[in-house]
């Protein structure tokens, strides 16, 4: 042979990073596939359904997940991040951080044994810091690979040199505390994607999010603590109650672009929460028919395919009332219920409304570690800091050989994350195929 | 019939461009408290609307829902997602509607009583005797020609109405 | 430390016992204030300006050149500061502007470059909060306020740049630091609608009723301000609310300087709260304050 095959190293494991993966892998293509996070499905993993079919998330996204796992072209570097990039297109070369978990990958078998003995209480982050977990912990239930990872920072073991009672219960012997970070080299990468997702407004602590008395007021809620209050396999186990007083709410506000649109906070359009909320109410809805959800909005963005009938769906079947009046702020009463203070734009009257609970349409921003990541990559970042891509190939960064896909360049939802995925894959396939 | 008055529009446009960046929202409306507190007969963002529509001899007409009632606390502006400046750009509306001879009392005889006296609130005797008995220092306000001269470069004095008592 | 003082017009006609308290205050402080001569009205920006911006801007510049840009100027009311911070922000954003009002300076001789700094007194005293404490020798015990920021002394912010205009917590620590307890109540950042009664005087009334209702309700035994305006509504409508509206309001209302000056040990005989319309004497019998 000439020379190696080439390889592809694709840095996030969300759906869009899933899906290029596989894409390339199917392609007889080795992909090195590396995720920050114990577990690949980023994002997508989180959510209770999707719009505009309210399938459940998590059904589809598993299947996704084990090929990933399984597939004899892809080497997957979870709890991993990439450290350094040399080379140029065609031809480059990687450093890999792969952490160590303290936990023998082909020991562990997720029993949770170890878990339930752990004394260490740490907010889950997954669960956005709605429940804790322990220091040995499993990202998320259905999470590949399903092994067990231990937390260095909040393991006792690690800070105070006590413990290791997981390491005394595990029948498979799995844990091993004497597991080091390892340096993993890659070479002879011809092409790279970038997919490495979001974050949301509210992890920046933004000062928008003040008015709304969000962290201040235990009643009001952002969409993806919502959306994990209605998983069933969520902090609530799927009973969707109220985190003042653990009742079930009766009737929800939903408010539309906190943070975005906004001077005050980002100004463009977080894309998909117009129809996420809609998602929610109507998942809500299900579970208590007799809730009455608010919408309040600027406008109502519903420009995909079946979007706008999912919005009519909303209003019809579901009681949703979508009121035109975007909020500023919120007040609250003495029993901790939320007041929705609004102008009926028909009457021209200012009413107050008193809701139960307020879920916040939160604004996307770039995920954390992303002008790193850039710095490592070469890569150039926009004024938002979303990776800068030109406007007719949104799927390439300003480095040859380096390509992106899914929200880390632009908000939005997962058909078009799939879709942007597939087409990075196609073009770092065409390098690699070039030879 | 409602006349469109493009000049006054485009001028208050070219004092403060703000104004043509509201998206209707009604952020403003839903906060400010003079709009709860007359459900919703005075209403900032309606007045804005109106003023992008070109209808602002229309505001200056209604004195009941009228401009006159903000309060100037500015919580429109501080939370308007477009930093549309509502407070400047009624303030402009107000001063159009001073010079159409559209104002409320209170702020004329305001605007005399500096002419006449350099401050707002003249000092009078008893004014005089409780700051001594505070020991409080005299006062020296401005000399009241200095004033005139200024708000006579300025053309305030043509502008109050006459026939007003 | 010293600052070139404006008085302003509502404080050292109709309401001169802010004044003196002011001033025993910032004596006690080692901050000298330096009177200006020759200030005319800010002018009000919730009247003038309203009327006429130009003249506005005019009278401004005006009170602002006879100010020491070494010093600086402070003003005992939101209403001044707001004014003389705006004159700052418009000539300094704008040449067109600062041109514009210096042709009219110069028919009086007079010229204005932009450059002195305003500031409110509550500013002044957060930044010295630590030689506040130490004249503390009467903590307000007992004495639970309810804090009214007002308007002007917050916002627009880019203007005012001071505290959160949407979170504010100068006064409330202020507040805390004099040994009284800071009470949170609905409506506490609402307006109290005193610039509304130019245009309508009920709704007027009504603003203040909805705010003194809160602080009521909120179990606050006073109030305390940092603004003449909202002084005159806080204290003076209660009568006229008594009488037009049956209510029974007889809440002491201070001003920011009258709450420090008691906790530095001056009498209260010294600090004219006879001339309030709501006097304090049930209050301090009441909580037993050492008068």
């Amino acid at each position: 042979m000439a020379n190696k095959s080439k390889s592809a190293l694709v840095i996030g494991g969300g759906i869009a990073g899933i899906q290029a993966a596989l894409d390339l892998a199917d392609m007889n293509i080795h992909v090195h596939m590396v995720e920050k996070k114990p577990c690949i499905g980023g994002r997508m993993a989180q959510l209770d359904k999707t719009f505009p079919t309210n399938d459940c998330s998590i059904c589809i996204l598993a299947p996704k997940l084990s090929e990933c796992f399984r597939h004899p072209n892809i080497t997957l570097y979870t709890y991993s991040e990439v450290q350094k990039v040399d080379g140029s297109i065609g031809n480059f070369s990687a450093e890999i951080l792969k952490r160590a978990r303290y936990v023998k990958e082909d020991e562990c078998i997720n029993c949770g044994d170890c878990a339930e003995k752990c004394p260490m209480r740490v907010d889950d982050i997954f669960d956005r810091q709605l429940r804790k977990r322990r220091a040995i912990y499993m990202y998320y239930l259905q999470g590949v690979p399903a092994v067990m990872t231990i937390d260095k920072e909040n393991c006792l073991w690690f800070t105070k040199e006590a413990c290791r009672i997981c390491e005394k219960v595990c029948e498979r012997e799995a844990i091993d505390f004497d597991q080091e970070d390892e340096i993993i080299q890659l070479d002879n990468i011809g092409s790279i994607i970038v997919a490495t997702g979001y974050n949301l407004i509210e992890d920046i602590n933004s000062n928008v999010l003040k008015e709304y008395g969000y962290a201040k007021y235990k009643n009001v809620v952002s969409a993806l603590e919502f959306e994990r209050m209605l998983s069933a396999s969520g902090p609530q186990g799927g009973h969707i109650k109220r985190l003042s007083d653990g009742e079930p709410p009766k009737r929800i506000a939903f408010l539309q672009c906190i943070g975005s649109r906004s001077n005050r906070g980002k100004q463009y359009c977080s894309s998909i929460c117009c129809m996420y909320t809609t998602k929610e109410a109507m998942i809500a809805f299900e579970h208590n028919n007799e809730l009455e959800s608010y919408v309040f909005y600027i406008d109502m963005r519903a420009g995909g395919k079946g979007f706008q009938s999912f919005l009519s769906r909303g209003k019809a079947e579901y009681h949703i009332n979508y009121i035109k009046s975007k909020i500023g702020h919120i007040d609250i009463d003495k029993n901790k219920n939320p007041i929705i203070t609004y102008e009926n734009l028909d009457s021209g009257e200012i009413k107050q409304l008193k809701v139960d609970l307020v879920v916040l349409a939160t604004c996307i921003i770039p995920p954390k570690g992303i002008e790193k990541l850039a710095e490592v990559l070469k890569i150039e970042l926009d004024d938002y800091n979303f990776i800068k891509t030109p406007p007719f190939f949104p799927f390439e960064t300003s480095r040859e050989g380096i390509y992106t896909c899914g929200c880390v360049h632009e908000p939005m939802d997962i058909p078009n994350s799939v879709a942007e995925a597939s087409s990075a894959a196609g073009k770092a396939a065409e390098i690699i195929k070039r030879g | 019939m409602s006349v469109i008055n493009f000049k006054l529009r485009n001028e208050v446009l070219k004092h403060n461009a703000s104004l043509s960046y509201c998206y209707q929202c009604s952020t403003c409306s839903g906060a400010c408290p003079v709009a709860l507190e007359t459900q919703g007969k005075y209403n900032p963002r309606k007045i804005i609307e109106m003023a992008i529509l070109g209808f602002i001899d229309k505001i200056i007409e209604e004195q009941q829902s009228s401009v006159w009632l903000c309060s100037t606390c500015q919580t429109c502006v501080e939370l308007c997602p477009q930093n549309v400046e509502l407070t400047e750009i009624f303030i402009l509306i107000k001063n159009r509607s001073f010079d159409a001879g559209k104002v409320p009392e209170a702020f004329i005889s305001q605007g005399k009583a500096i002419l006449e006296n350099g401050i707002a609130i003249p000092y009078s005797r008893a004014t005089n005797s409780r700051r001594e008995s505070m020991n409080l220092p005299e006062i020296k306000t401005a000399p009241v020609e200095e004033i005139q001269k200024i708000m006579r470069e300025t053309k305030f004095e043509e502008k109050i109405p006459e026939e007003k008592t | 430390m010293a600052y070139d003082l404006f008085l302003g017009c509502v404080i050292p006609a109709r309401l001169p016992f802010l004044e003196a308290s002011a001033r025993l205050v910032f004596e006690k402080l080692g901050i000298k204030l330096n009177d200006l001569e020759g200030f005319s009205c800010c002018p009000d920006p919730t009247g003038i300006e309203l009327i006429d911006h130009k003249t506005w801007l005019a009278l401004g510049a005006r009170n602002l050149s006879l100010c020491n840009e070494n010093r600086g100027v402070m003003s005992l009311c939101s209403g001044c500061v707001e004014t003389l911070k705006g004159v700052n922000y418009s000539l300094n954003k704008s040449k067109e502007i600062k041109d514009e009002v210096n042709t009219i300076l110069q028919s009086v001789n007079k010229s204005y470059d932009g450059k002195v700094k305003v500031k409110h007194f509550a500013e002044v005293l957060y930044e010295n909060l630590d030689k506040v404490k130490e004249n503390i020798v009467k903590p307000l015990e007992g004495f639970k306020i309810a804090a009214h920021y007002g308007c002007h002394y917050l916002r627009p912010s880019e203007i005012i740049n001071w505290d959160d205009p949407l979170d504010p917590v100068s006064i409330d620590e202020i507040i805390e630091i004099l040994g009284a307890e800071s009470i949170n109540y609905d409506l506490k950042l609402e307006c109290c609608g005193n610039p509304v009664e130019k245009s309508d005087e009920e709704l007027s009334l009504q603003m203040i009723d909805n705010k003194l209702c809160a602080i009521l309700k909120a179990g606050a035994n006073c109030v305390a301000l940092v603004c003449p305006a909202c002084f005159q509504q806080f204290d003076f409508k209660q009568r006229t609310l008594n009488k037009e509206k049956d209510s029974n309001y007889n809440l002491p209302i201070f001003y920011l300087s009258e709450l420090i000056a008691l906790a530095f040990g001056y009498e209260p005989e010294d600090l004219g709260f006879r001339y309030h319309r709501n006097r304090p004497n049930d209050l301090f019998k009441t909580i037993g304050f050492n008068t």
